[in-house]
Parts: structure tokens; C-alpha cells; sequence
């Protein structure tokens, strides 16, 4: 106990004096933890998001779709069925019309609720749920997010006037507004009451909790086998809603996800290069120790506790930073996903993230000095200036106009592995923001660029099929063929609509997603059919696809191929004309034109709008998850600030430490005449040696490891090509260079600060 | 021609009841060619009266001017430009860079920015002329002392300095090395020497020796 006491006051004291690299020791801490704690946030928030939203929500174990129908016939139904635990009912009505401050959609679904307040499949956020009486209505946090809809305020529904807002709701059965289309929640009872009792209430919607939840595959069967009556019914567990909006935000929770982990191993490298730098600077004070008598433990315990008294609140303001940088874009992402933000769920992985930030520097600090204080005293205390590796020989090698810059990448080379630590946060780091800026680049790509998910045409215009030679002869058009696109619904377990696209030859002409695996189809039997979609129903070449047809036909196709494509998070298939139009005659046809290189797309527009066509410009997939990616880059950017932050540190601190030991040499060249201009020409060298081999790695890191890592990660959605642009490697070089340049004249600086005299004196 | 002139020098180290005048009005002027000794006890404040000469040190008082330009009042810019022109230091543990051969370091000094030109040349030659020309390429710790310190000599004269200041130079050498460095630093022609040491063999070199006691120089004979 003494002892512990007398090592904690030894270790105080030491502190204060070394306060300056205590702080440098500390902010390094800081980084790391800041680093740990983003990914946390990330990983943790978006993890767990839909358990979350489920618990919060009291998510059914089915929900089931289907035609209007009559509440009392479907009560009925779903009594009859075995182990249902409750039940409640729902009227979903699309397209209708809300305004709101000088806003309006005419898009937005109202979910009529039979009994709210009971079990209804959503959280209420803010303020309360809808009272069984008055012209309340729950809307949807992103829809007011998004619209600045505040609680109290009233949002206008033409047909039922001014409707005041009492509260904001999560629905984890759905992706949020933009994502999917705006909801909100009211009552039937309210309406009865306001406009008197519907005689033959309807319902579109169910949801069913069940006693045993295990037995949900058993209660779908007996449900599909006693559903008579209900039309175009479709079941959805729990588990398959977890598919959906994992396929909604699919692609970017597993970037996020997978870029943590860089993080992850970022920080862990740092923590590790930190401690032990901290410790190496100390082998003298150490051989002191020993030399006065303290033992190998004591000496070991001090210098734990002292790492100890650095990280403690070190790591609290890492941890606080990295909380204060990601909670607020990932709450503003998990918002978009109708998920809630983790709350206190956050402060046990957050008390693990500060826990090893605060032990890893303890017992990194004692386990190096442990070994340190084993060895020789004399060797210890002969150890404040590092000497070169035994047996390595410099022959007379020519100094040219580098012999400066040559001489600090010896000295950083001396301390072989302090390099290799160094290099490596500084690659992975480089790798990790080449990374963001490729996929950045590649997210725009996709916004922007309707060729980059395989569409060929440029204009669609509302034209009939016998059209197509009027404009074939518009000069400029490649190409033109009617295109039929219908919404249909798969025949087994998700009801999620499908985008059905058709053409009568050849669509690669028009559109060519990239073929993830089997072939083009060939004969009208045959399908090609989306990653997103082949993954939810288990698609896969020579597989059956069953499409329940808006006529109400089903039509059969084999399955050729698997396309990548983000359209409708991959839920398409491409089918034969001819054997779409054999199931559904009246399906929506319009005409896709291919303009030529040399032809003018403008002039294009025109003259099939002179032909009343209503010509489109084909759009990128991404445009309404345009504010996803908005959010997704101010994630990206925080951890980049921080990511940049740790590359600096890592120089400052390896070129630090190098002056630092090598104090004498960089004296005897003061003492000779060199100024800060040779100081700074000798740490330039060190730079190099640190940050050309890190670019090296960063890229080859990049570009064979982590771009195809996550491509293979994103390859149910879409094929991204994640190696980093000539210009990418440019930014991250110059960044590099920039935080070398800070980095070189901070160092500078300090060493200039020290007298010579000190110097020689090492 | 005078070379070095310092007068008035004062010293305090230490803060409080801990302040100690090292040296205490301290004058000294040397001629080109000239070898002068400075001993003194350990402690005596020789290696900071050489450090003051050498504007490694700022004195508290006094003026020192070296090849006829004052280093008293100048920035460690200017400071570090008078070192690299004109004086050239030898220290008592070499203090040779371990990572670079003998030549190496001696050639380090003529890559300085500013240096004077022809460096290298001039370094092969006091390479040669100092008997290193077999060893050039060794790294330190594959060089006896002696042949340490001649690396470092040659490292201190490659910039054709006026003033050589060495500090303890054959302190750890033995004493056939030790004589064999302190001839080479007598027969530097041209240039002022000044040697500080507590070993009265180097004063046999010296063509004045003296003497710091209680912050004072004084010439050896008259110190009882």
C-alpha cells in the first residue's frame, strides 16, 4: 500500500516534470480515443439501430398486406389463427396530398390506425401518441425533420383540413423520409368521431405479435392457408423487414461499419506506438531507478501509473470529442433509417472505448518498462542516446547535396521499430482517407452519372411504341426502342415491390448493369435480376423468379444472371418484353433514346418534345438518397479531420522522439555552424523516410486491400470501383507533405528552443 | 592578427541561494598561430568560458568578437553563421555521429547551409593528411579513440575556421593518442587554438597557458 502510494507521488512528480510531453503523450491519447469512441458511435449506433427501433417500436412478428378489406372480416381471420399473442389494424392510404409552411406532396402514405395507443408498430418519439378523439396526427421524425415540422404545429390534409401534429413517431417497418415516401399517423376513432362512423370500416394492414415468436414459419402457414378472401396478400416477418432496411441503408452501414474497424486498428497501432515511445524516452531515468535501488516491479509500477494519470483524462476528452464529432451525423443517419439514436445504450461500449484508452497507455507504459528496468543498469543508463544496430555497416557512402536529409533518415531508421509503428499509422491512415475520397468520388459518380449504373439512354420520352422509327430519323439518336417498366410484388415472404423493366431486343443496348454472375438473358423464359433482390428472395442463376404482376397475374422466369444495380436497392429484374406484355398488356410503355457521341442531347429534347413526347433526363440512382450521402460525408469528414489529426501526431511525434535521443547529434551540428536550416533539413530527410514508404503502402493498402475489401462488401448493391483516382493520391500525398511540412517546423522549432550546450550534455 | 578577444566575460549559473559566479570578468585575446591553454579544476567553469568563446553560451556580461565580428547581442541565426565560418570545436567524447563513417562526418560539416565551398575536397585532404585515409569508411564505433578524435579534428578544421576551440581533447584518449592529437592541434598553421583542460600535458604545447581560478583567468605562473 505504501509503496502503491509512494509510486503514485513518484509518478506525479515525474509528471510535472516532463508536463510538456506529458501533454504530447496525452493528446496522442486523446486522438487514439477519439478515433476508438467515433467508431463506436458509428458501429454501435447503426449495429444495433433496428434492434432498437424494433424494442422501442414493439415490432410484430408478422405484418401482413393486402387489399382493402373489411376490419371485422380480418379480425376474424387472423382470430382464427393458432399462437397469436395481439393483433392491431391499419388503413395505409398512398398518395396523399400534406402541406405544410409552403411545402406540399402529393406522395405522402397517412397510416389510419384502428386502435393507436395500444400496439402499433412505431415509437413515439417527441410528445404523445394520438388521443382517441380531435384532429391529431403523429408524423413521421424524418418527415418532420426534413420539413421543420415542429409539435403543435399543424400541417394541412386537403379532404380533412388542418390536422394539429401531438407528437413524432419512428416506424421501423419503413426507411424514413426522403428515403421512402412521408408518413404520418392518425386515428380512425378521432375520424369516426369528427365525421361520423364509417358503417364498413377498411383495412390494408396487419400486424400480429405472437406468444411464441419461434413458431412464426408455422402461423405463416397456417395464415396463407386460411387467408381466403384477402386479396394480393403478402407476409413480412420481423426478420424480413430486417433485410429491407438493411438493403434501404444497406451499403452504407457496412462502409461505416468497415471503415470503423479501420479506425479501429488505427487507434490500436497509435496507443501501442505511444506508450512505448513514452517509455524509450525514459531508459535513463529508469536506469537511475534501478541503479538507486528500486526494483524491476516498482520501477515498472511508476511508469504505469504515471501512463495511468496521462490517459485517465486523456482518454476522457478523446472520448468526448469522438462522441461530440459522430453522435450528432449518426443520429441525423439513424433518423433517416427511423431508427433512434443509441442513447444510454452508447455508455457501456463508450465506458469499454475510454477503459482502453486509459489501460492500453498504462500497461503499454509498464509492460516495456518492466522489461526495460530487467536489463543491464549500465546499458540503461548509457540509454538516453540510441546507437546503431550492431553489425550494420555504413560504408563510405557519397553525402551528396542530401547528406542532411540522409542523415535524419538514418537517425529515424535507427529505431527500427518506432518506424515500422509510425509508417503503419501513418498507411493506414493514408489508406483509410484515399478510401473515403474514392468512394466519395464514386458516391458523386452515381448521383451524377446515370452511365455509371449501366444505363445507356439519356432521354426517355412518353411516346408509343410506333413511334420509334419517327424517332429514330431525330438527327443525333443512336438508338431507340419502347422501354415498359411495371411494379410488381414477389409471390414468397417480403411483399416488397419489384421495378420490372422490359425492352423488345436486346436491353444491353439500353441498359447494361453490371453482371455480377450467370449470363445475359437470352430466350423470353429468362430474367436477369438485381443483387438486392436476388439476396432477399435467395435468387440465383437457374433459379425460379415469381412476380405477382399489378393485373394479378404471376409470371414465371428463369433466372440468367445477377446484375448489380442501385435502382430500387437492386430489387429489379429485367424480363422480355414479350412475355411481360404476354401477362400485362396495358403495362406503361415509354420510349428510351440513346443519343450518339455526336449528337446534341438538347437538340434531342427538343425535337421530341415537337413530337409530344415529354422527354426525361435519365438521373442517377442515388438522387433521393441524396441526403444520406450528405450525412454519410459528414461522418466521413469528422473521422477524416480526426483521421489527419493522427497524422500529424504520429510525425510530430516519431521526429520528436528522434531529436529527442539524438539531442547531441543535432547539437554538434549547431555546435558546427548548422542553423534551423539544417535542423530542418536533417528532420525533412526523417519525413521522408516516414511518409514516402506510408503513401507507398497507403495506396497499394488501398487499392489491392481495403478498396476491394469494401467493393466486395457493397457488391449486392452495386459494383464500385474503389481505387483511388491519380487525383485522390495527389490530395493524400500533399497531405501528407503538409502534415510532414507542420510536423518538420514544429520540431524545428522545439530543437532551436534547447541550447546547444544542453545538447551536448545529452 | 588577432583572432579572438573577449572581455569582461560574467557567468552565474544557478537561481537563488544556488547562484554561483562561474566566471567573473573573464578577458582573454588570441593571435592567429597562437596556442593558448586554459586549465582549471573541475567545475572551474572552463567548458562555459569555451562555450561563451565559441557563442555556444550567451555570457551575462562582457564582449567576445571572433575574426573581428562580436557575438554578444546576435541572434543563434547569426551565431550559428560566425560558427560555421570561423571557429571549429573539438569535444572531449568526439561526439562523431554513429550512423555516418569517419569521412562522413567530416563531410557533414561542408553540407551545412552556407558552408564555404569545396568541402570535400578539403575534407578528403584532412582526411589523408591526418593518417584516416584507411579508415574513412568505418563507422565510430569501428575507430580507436584516437583515430575518433582525429575524425573529429579533421571535422572541426574542414571549414577552414580561424579559431579552433577543443574541449578536453585527449580526456579520453590515452596518452600516446592524447600527445599525438594535441601535436596536430599545435601545428595547425594560420589558426588561433585554445585548448581548455584540467591535463597540465597539454600546456606542453601551448605557447601561453592559463590559469581559471575563482572566475578569473590568470597566467599559470602566478597562481601559487
Amino acid at each position: 500500500m505504501r509503496a502503491g502510494f509512494a509510486a503514485l507521488v513518484s509518478a506525479r512528480q515525474g509528471l510535472r516534470r516532463r508536463r510538456r510531453r506529458a501533454v504530447m503523450t496525452g493528446v496522442g491519447i486523446a486522438l487514439a480515443a477519439t478515433m476508438l469512441s467515433a467508431a463506436v458511435v458509428v458501429a454501435y449506433g447503426l449495429g444495433t439501430g433496428f434492434t432498437r427501433a424494433s424494442r422501442a417500436a414493439g415490432l410484430p412478428d408478422i405484418l401482413v398486406r393486402f387489399n382493402d378489406t373489411n376490419a371485422g372480416q380480418v379480425a376474424k381471420r387472423i382470430q382464427a389463427l393458432p399462437d397469436v399473442a395481439r393483433y392491431s389494424l391499419r388503413l395505409e392510404i398512398t398518395n396523399v396530398s400534406v402541406n405544410f409552411d409552403g411545402r406540399g406532396t402529393g406522395n405522402a402514405v397517412a397510416e389510419v390506425l384502428s386502435s393507436p395507443g395500444r400496439y402499433d408498430g412505431y415509437a413515439v418519439v417527441a410528445g404523445r401518441n394520438l388521443p382517441d378523439r380531435g384532429s391529431d396526427v403523429l408524423v413521421e421524425r424524418a418527415f418532420a425533420a426534413a420539413w421543420g415540422i415542429r409539435i403543435g404545429d399543424q400541417i394541412s390534409v386537403p379532404g380533412l383540413g388542418a390536422e394539429r401534429v401531438v407528437g413524432f413517431a419512428e416506424g421501423p417497418d419503413n426507411v424514413g423520409y426522403p428515403l421512402a415516401e412521408p408518413r404520418f399517423y392518425l386515428s380512425r376513432v378521432a375520424l369516426d368521431a369528427r365525421f361520423g362512423r364509417e358503417v364498413n370500416p377498411q383495412v390494408d394492414l396487419a400486424e400480429i405479435w405472437l406468444r411464441a415468436p419461434q413458431y412464426v414459419n408455422e402461423v405463416l402457414a397456417q395464415a396463407r392457408a386460411t387467408s381466403f378472401g384477402l386479396k394480393n396478400i403478402q407476409f413480412v416477418t420481423a426478420g424480413g423487414l430486417r433485410i429491407l432496411i438493411d438493403q434501404a441503408a444497406g451499403i452504407v452501414i457496412d462502409l461505416l461499419v468497415a471503415l470503423s474497424v479501420i479506425a479501429l486498428v488505427t487507434a490500436g497501432v497509435l496507443l501501442a506506438a505511444s506508450a512505448r515511445a513514452e517509455v524509450q524516452r525514459r531508459l535513463g531515468a529508469i536506469g537511475v531507478r534501478r541503479a538507486v535501488g528500486e526494483t524491476q516491479g516498482q520501477v515498472a509500477l511508476a511508469c504505469g501509473l504515471e501512463g495511468l494519470l496521462v490517459a485517465v483524462p486523456a482518454s476522457c476528452v478523446g472520448v468526448a470529442v469522438g462522441v461530440l464529432v459522430t453522435y450528432s451525423p449518426s443520429s441525423r443517419l439513424l433518423m433517416l433509417l427511423n431508427e433512434p439514436p443509441p442513447g444510454w445504450g452508447l455508455v457501456v461500449p463508450l465506458g469499454a472505448a475510454w477503459l482502453t484508452g486509459v489501460l492500453l497507455p498504462a500497461l503499454g507504459a509498464a509492460w516495456p518498462a518492466w522489461r526495460a528496468a530487467g536489463g543491464s543498469v549500465v546499458g540503461l543508463l548509457r540509454g538516453g542516446d540510441v546507437s546503431a544496430r550492431r553489425g550494420r555497416r555504413v560504408g563510405a557512402s557519397r553525402v551528396g547535396g542530401s547528406g542532411l536529409a540522409m542523415l535524419g533518415a538514418r537517425l529515424v531508421g535507427a529505431r527500427r521499430a518506432r518506424l515500422v509503428a509510425t509508417v503503419v499509422t501513418l498507411a493506414l491512415s493514408a489508406a483509410f482517407v484515399l478510401l473515403m475520397l474514392a468512394l466519395a468520388s464514386e458516391l458523386r459518380n452515381l448521383e451524377t452519372d446515370p452511365g455509371a449504373l449501366g444505363k445507356k439512354y439519356q432521354l426517355t420520352a412518353v411516346l408509343p411504341a410506333s413511334a420509334v422509327a419517327q424517332v429514330r430519323r431525330i438527327p443525333g439518336v443512336q438508338a431507340v426502342a419502347p422501354r415498359y417498366e411495371v411494379e410488381a410484388a414477389d409471390s414468397f415472404e417480403l411483399g416488397e415491390t419489384i421495378d420490372v423493366i422490359a425492352y423488345p431486343g436486346n436491353h444491353v443496348v439500353f441498359e447494361a448493369p453490371p453482371l455480377v454472375s450467370g449470363r445475359r438473358l437470352r430466350g423470353s423464359g429468362e430474367a436477369e435480376v438485381g443483387a438486392g433482390l436476388a439476396d432477399a428472395l435467395g435468387l440465383s442463376p437457374g433459379s425460379v423468379l415469381a412476380l405477382a404482376l399489378p393485373g394479378g397475374d404471376e409470371l414465371r422466369l428463369r433466372v440468367s444472371g445477377v446484375v448489380s444495380s442501385l435502382d430500387h436497392d437492386g430489387r429489379v429484374a429485367y424480363v422480355p418484353a414479350r412475355a411481360l406484355l404476354r401477362d400485362d398488356p396495358s403495362a406503361p410503355e415509354e420510349l428510351a433514346v440513346v443519343v450518339g457521341s455526336s449528337g446534341n442531347q438538347a437538340a434531342v429534347s427538343a425535337a421530341l418534345t415537337r413530337l409530344g413526347g415529354e422527354p426525361t433526363v435519365t438521373e442517377g440512382a442515388t438522387a433521393r438518397g441524396v441526403p444520406l450521402v450528405n450525412v454519410l460525408r459528414v461522418i466521413l469528414r469528422a473521422v477524416a479531420v480526426v483521421d489527419g489529426l493522427v497524422c500529424l501526431y504520429a510525425l510530430i511525434q516519431a521526429v520528436g522522439l528522434t531529436v529527442f535521443e539524438r539531442r547531441r547529434t543535432v547539437a554538434v551540428l549547431r555546435a558546427s555552424g548548422g542553423g534551423s536550416g539544417a535542423v530542418a533539413r536533417v528532420l525533412t530527410g526523417a519525413v521522408v523516410a516516414l511518409v514516402v514508404p506510408a503513401a507507398l503502402i497507403g495506396v497499394a493498402l488501398e487499392r489491392w486491400v481495403f478498396g476491394p475489401a469494401l467493393s466486395r462488401l457493397a457488391e449486392n448493391y452495386a459494383v464500385l470501383s474503389l481505387a483511388a483516382g491519380r487525383l485522390e493520391v495527389l490530395a493524400v500525398v500533399a497531405g501528407l507533405g503538409v502534415a510532414g511540412a507542420f510536423a518538420v517546423a514544429w520540431v524545428t522549432r522545439e530543437a532551436a528552443r534547447e541550447s546547444v550546450v544542453e545538447g551536448l550534455a545529452g | 592578427m588577432v583572432v579572438l578577444e573577449a572581455h569582461g566575460l560574467v557567468k552565474t549559473v544557478g537561481t537563488g541561494r544556488a547562484a554561483r559566479r562561474l566566471l567573473d570578468g573573464v578577458g582573454l585575446t588570441v593571435q592567429a598561430d597562437e596556442v593558448v591553454a586554459v586549465l582549471g579544476r573541475s567545475g572551474s567553469g572552463k567548458s562555459t568560458l569555451l562555450h561563451l568563446l565559441g557563442g555556444l553560451d550567451r555570457p551575462d556580461g562582457g564582449t567576445v568578437s571572433v575574426a573581428g565580428e562580436a557575438l554578444v547581442g546576435r541572434g543563434s541565426a547569426a551565431l550559428a553563421r560566425v560558427r560555421l565560418r570561423h571557429i571549429g570545436f573539438v569535444f572531449q567524447q568526439f561526439q562523431l555521429i554513429e550512423e555516418l563513417s569517419g569521412l562522413e562526418n567530416v563531410l557533414l560539416a561542408t553540407r551545412l547551409p552556407g558552408a564555404p565551398r569545396g568541402g570535400a575536397q578539403r575534407a578528403r585532404k584532412l582526411v589523408e593528411l591526418l593518417g584516416l585515409g584507411d579508415v574513412a569508411g568505418h563507422l565510430p564505433r569501428e575507430l580507436s579513440g584516437g583515430e575518433q578524435q582525429r575524425f573529429a579534428l579533421a571535422r572541426a578544421l574542414v571549414n577552414d575556421p580561424e579559431l579552433v576551440l577543443a574541449d578536453e581533447p585527449t580526456g579520453s584518449l590515452d596518452a600516446e593518442n592524447g600527445a599525438a592529437v594535441l601535436e596536430l592541434l599545435r601545428s595547425l598553421p594560420g589558426r588561433a587554438v585554445v585548448i581548455v583542460t584540467h591535463e597540465p600535458e597539454a600546456a606542453g604545447i601551448a605557447d601561453r597557458v592559463l590559469r581559471l581560478s575563482d572566475g578569473r583567468l590568470v597566467d599559470a605562473e602566478r597562481v601559487p
